[in-house]
């Protein structure tokens, strides 16, 4: 029997409910047996995106909300999640790996999340990002 | 999120326990502030216990290098797990970062 497991969820915009929310995810998918790799990246890319649209997308406005919404199947993991800011210029990002962007401190987690997914996009000018990451678990 | 320092032949080894990131990150930031402000000049960061960093911990680790650059110190990285290093090649950072495989080898190359 396949399995299609769909949550949505709409949280406020604290960042310390960052870690609780990803925690859930990712010890589903821990007890799924899927490989300490793509837990890894999974874990890394949805504290990134969540984090994005809490301090980036939201600026951190205690009153705005995060919309997310995940899907898990037997071989991938989805993740939209969605702020209430004005979005961003996806392809006006600078390369945190060339140069002088290299000592900077900042820029590296929209880079991460296109690394360590398989999937991603944008939408509504930037303010949702949906991503996917394919797995194999164990038999 | 622990860390504790032991001073070998010279050298400051921060041992650091737990995840660095977006909730650590402040912490670990503070505590490397004021060992860069009494301008240790030799300091290893063994990531044994570190089992996750995001953005927020890379950003932090930055930091404490460009605060160590400014006075001539030197930083070296050891003991990543796999999955941590790929987050250094991943970003590039591991050509910015001196980044050996155990303690013994940072050590030993100062």
């Amino acid at each position: 029997m396949s399995m299609n497991v769909k949550d949505k969820k709409e949280i406020v915009n604290d960042s310390q409910l960052l870690k609780e929310i990803s925690k859930g995810l990712i010890n589903k998918l821990k007890k799924m047996g899927v490989s300490e790799e793509v837990v890894f990246d999974v874990h890394v890319g949805f504290e990134e995106a969540l984090r994005n649209a809490m301090i980036h997308g939201n600026r951190s406005h205690p009153e705005k909300k995060v919309r997310i919404e995940t899907e898990i199947t037997d071989n991938y993991v989805s993740i939209t999640v969605e702020d209430e800011g004005e979005g961003f210029d996806i392809g006006n990002l600078p390369d945190p790996t060339v140069g002088e962007n290299l000592l900077k401190e900042s820029g590296r987690g929209v880079y991460l999340i296109k690394h360590l997914m398989d999937e991603v996009k944008y939408e509504e000018g930037g303010s949702r990002v949906i991503m996917r990451k394919y797995f194999s678990t164990k038999a | 999120m622990h860390i504790n320092m032991e001073e070998k032949n010279g050298v400051s080894v921060c041992y650091v326990q737990g995840d660095i990131d977006i909730n650590s990150s402040p912490e670990v930031k503070k505590y490397f502030e004021q060992v860069t402000r009494e301008k240790k000049d030799k300091i290893v960061i063994n990531f044994k216990d570190v089992n996750y960093v995001d953005s927020s911990g890379l950003a932090t680790l930055v930091d404490v290098l460009k605060k160590m650059r400014a006075y001539g110190g030197v930083l070296k990285l050891s003991n990543l797990s796999e999955k941590v290093m790929g987050l250094f090649e991943i970003t590039k950072l591991n050509k910015l970062f001196v980044i050996v495989q155990e303690e013994a080898d940072a050590l030993s190359s100062f």
